[in-house]
């Protein structure tokens, strides 16, 4: 094959805290090919890439590029190098334009101003010529989230980018647009650019890479031509234990007299005069999952707002939770009703970053009866009964006095879902549960939705996550553009390819299809 | 009240909206990369002092501005090293430079004068005025565009330059990335506390002047107290502008107005309680803006902020 780009030897991380993020790593990239990197939260592979950016400096270790020593301080020195990095959250500015978010930092002049003639030339004639269809006038603001990735892609190829590392590039968008995205990686490659490809999801590893390096722990289990490797092999490498998979079994169906743990009627929302819920209906059985797919931004947020009592816009329509309608009613008061809330932003409004893992374990039922005694708290009942959640949850810290902030993504989600899962809802509503997390902590995840479910609970679960909604759910609703779009009572029974086409908006069906959802 | 819309009341309406206008340009300098200066007032108060200083000590207005500029950079990076560099809170250390500069000007004032009420005893040379040839001579047009204090000259010309620099220029555009999302401008490869210093170094140069044109310009002395606030009210410009220049303009031209119908209606036993009106005015703006924004927000038109 061709000839080596990037060269990591030896790459050692030691963070100050004596945190070993990476040891040992040796990884070669060969220039044009499209390079997975893979393993767990916390096995090593931000630390990594933050090394090839220039944001990190590696303990000890070379890093080779293009055959020279290249220890970049600082992004902009990695950038000049010619190595381009699309962050899984989007750095752009929503209230610049196209052509400003591109230009930034790398700007054309004419005299001491910015030359936005020349700059709307190039960078629209470099947006035409890898067929990205963007207008780079428009504001980023209204670009969908794909789009936004164009942009961000962009921004790479403006500056040069031989190398181009794509962080969880996949997370946000549809299947349709993700073998866009593939497509044009592949046209990448044909015209000489090298692609560092991090991810999640094995199947679109397995479907788009040349090779696949594997992380476990900081350390390399070794590179592999992608035709070499079978899923299982992977998946082994990566995790070090056969996955269970048994969530069918899992998944024994009882019925609980076909009552509704919440049902939502009709909920109508405005913004700018357009409809960011259009008449939603549906209703979520007491033992059962509900699935809510669909695209980011397409009234998700609105429609779980509503339900959970957050809302702040004005709708029409009904919010009815076991049976009684609490459209009037607060957060707090529909807790005290069964209610139970995984919010999508954990570290905002999952946690309190700075507080220990014990008082975020109980902070959603602090007024509890084993948890308070009186006006004053419990701490020896709340230090207790954290201990047992961690263990129950495996979540991974050296005690219950550790800030919540401090531990990774998987086990900040670990402590969310215990504490909820520990108010025994009959309504959990879980929002993008396993969104950015490892394998094996979103597997515990599912693992607790589907015991909820099989206690009787009625789960909400919204996720852009098309294998977790088909994998767990009972039912399934679409959502496009704030309208149901498609209904499927059996989510045993369901084809990928044809929900995308609902989540895309090319499919639409009829009310009375749709209506089934509400199980009248 | 019959003579309050005159020509002359329209010069009095610039000549009080001038400090207000540099007060809401330091504070939207500080801003735009997403500092809050709320130090705005006590910068004002020691640059109207130290302009005075170095100008009796001087014998030149020129360099008294300049030495009263100095003044409010020097305060400005040190928030800067405090904030940034040392990590203390941006907002408490605004707060103890405001209570600080207070204190510190009166004893300053105190050894320089022997006084504690105002700078009257110094000999000190101040600016003074400008007529523009030709267009002086021009009836109506002259009285308003002609033979205003340099200084007020000199905050439309900055004005108009910063909105250049901020808006047309590569830096500009940076420091808007800045207070926008850092993260997006540290990715660019832009130094976003670089900007960050450089923008407060603006923020206490506009800061100063403002200072400066109330001891050295509009009035002719330091006096204690004289400030009064206007610091404040740029501050608030700035909050009700939200990020619009042209809000920020009228913010400013607004509360000047308010100031110039305070000073221009004289009721007997409550010209303290008209005095208080500009105050009062910001305060109803700033209430009035945030439950149109509720009811923006409810009305689903806005998205929150």
């Amino acid at each position: 094959m061709a000839e080596t780009i990037l060269k990591l030897e030896k790459i050692t991380k030691v963070y100050g805290n004596g945190v070993v993020a990476n040891r040992d790593v040796n990884i070669e990239f060969k220039k044009g090919e499209i390079h997975s990197i893979v393993g767990e939260n916390g096995a090593g592979k931000s630390t990594l890439m933050k090394i090839i950016f220039g944001i990190e400096e590696p303990s000890s270790g070379t890093v080779e590029y293009k055959g020279k020593p290249a220890n970049f301080h600082g992004s902009m020195e990695a950038i000049k190098a010619g190595i381009g990095m699309v962050h899984q959250h989007f750095m752009l500015i929503p209230s610049f334009s196209v052509v400003d978010n591109i230009i930034l930092g790398d700007e054309p002049v004419k005299g001491l101003f910015i030359d936005k003639a020349s700059a709307v030339k190039k960078t629209q004639e470099l947006s035409d010529k890898y067929n990205f269809e963007l207008n780079v006038n428009d504001l980023v603001s209204t670009l969908s989230v794909a789009k936004r990735q164009k942009v961000e892609i962009l921004k790479t190829l403006y500056r040069d980018a031989e190398l181009i590392i794509l962080d969880e590039p996949t997370s946000v968008l549809t299947p349709q647009e993700t073998q866009e995205l593939f497509e044009q990686l592949r046209g990448f490659t044909k015209q000489g650019h090298t692609i560092i490809f991090i991810s999640h999801k094995l199947d679109e590893v397995k479907q788009i890479s040349d090779r696949i390096t594997v992380l476990r722990n900081g350390v390399s289990k070794g590179t592999y031509n992608n035709d070499e490797l079978t899923m299982a092999q992977l998946t082994n490498l990566i995790i070090d234990r056969d996955l269970e998979n048994d969530m069918d079994e899992f998944k024994t169906h009882k019925d609980f007299g076909g009552k509704n743990a919440l049902e939502v009627r009709n909920i109508v929302m405005k913004h700018h005069s357009k409809n960011i819920l259009d008449d939603i209906s549906f209703a979520v059985k007491k033992g059962e999952i509900l699935g809510v797919a669909g695209v980011d931004g397409n009234g998700q947020v609105d429609l779980v707002k509503t339900i959970v009592g957050l809302e702040q816009v004005e709708y029409s329509g009904d919010v009815i939770i076991n049976g009684e309608k609490v459209n009037d009613k607060t957060v707090k008061e529909r807790r005290n009703m069964g209610m139970a809330y995984i919010p999508e932003d954990r570290m905002v409004d999952g946690i309190s970053g700075t507080l220990p893992i014990s008082d975020n374990m109980v902070s959603t039922y602090y007024d509890r009866d084993d948890v308070s005694k009186g006006a004053l708290l419990d701490n020896k009942a709340i230090s207790r009964i954290s201990d047992e959640l961690i263990e129950k949850f495996a979540v991974k810290a050296k005690n219950n006095a550790v800030a919540v902030g401090s531990l990774s993504g998987g086990n900040v989600q670990k402590v969310v879902v215990a504490r909820e899962h520990n108010t025994i809802p009959n309504l959990m509503i879980a929002e993008q549960p396993t969104h950015g997390i490892d394998i094996g902590s979103a597997e515990l995840v599912h693992h607790k939705l589907i015991e909820l479910r099989n206690e009787g609970a009625g789960v909400l679960l919204v996720s852009a996550d098309l294998n977790e909604v088909i994998d767990i759910s009972d039912r399934i609703i679409v959502m496009f553009e704030g309208h149901i779009a498609g209904y499927f009572p059996d989510a045993n029974n369901i084809d990928e390819t044809e929900l995308g086409m609902y989540m895309l908006g090319v499919k639409r069906q009829t009310p009375e299809e749709i209506g089934g959802a509400l199980n009248d | 009240m019959s003579n309050l819309f005159t020509l002359e009341f329209i010069t009095v309406i610039i000549r009080l909206t001038t400090p207000i206008l540099f007060a809401s340009l330091a504070s939207f300098a500080a801003a735009v990369t997403g500092i809050g200066n709320i130090a705005i007032e006590g910068i004002m108060t020691m640059s109207a002092l130290f302009g005075i200083i170095g100008s009796n000590l001087t014998q030149s207005a020129v360099l008294g501005t300049l030495i009263g500029v100095l003044i409010g950079v020097v305060i400005a990076m040190s928030i800067a090293f405090f904030s940034m560099r040392l990590g203390a809170n941006a907002v408490l250390v605004g707060i103890a430079m405001n209570t600080f500069s207070s204190s510190l000007a009166l004893f300053i004032l105190y050894q320089f004068t022997g006084e504690k009420g105002s700078s009257a005893s110094l000999l000190a040379p101040t600016l003074g005025s400008w007529n523009i040839p030709v267009i002086k001579d021009i009836p109506i047009l002259g009285t308003l565009l002609s033979g205003h204090l340099v200084l007020v000259y000199v905050s439309v010309i900055l004005a108009l330059l910063f909105y250049i620099l901020t808006y047309k220029t590569p830096l500009g555009m940076r420091m808007r990335a800045c207070g926008l999302n850092p993260d997006a401008a540290k990715t660019a490869g832009i130094n976003v506390q670089r900007l960050q210093v450089l923008s407060l170094i603006f923020s206490g140069i506009f800061a100063a002047l403002g200072g400066i044109y109330l001891s050295m310009n509009y009035g002719k002395i330091y006096v204690n107290g004289i400030v009064a606030g206007q610091g404040w009210m740029g501050i608030a410009a700035n909050g009700v502008a939200n990020g619009s220049y042209g809000l920020l303009l009228i913010a400013a031209l607004v509360f000047g107005a308010f100031r110039a119908f305070a000073i221009k209606v004289n009721i007997p036993r409550f010209g303290d309680l008209v005095g208080a009106v500009p105050y009062f005015a910001v305060f109803v703006t700033i209430i009035a803006l945030a439950i149109i924004n509720t009811i923006k927000v409810k009305k689903g038109n806005v998205a929150e902020q």
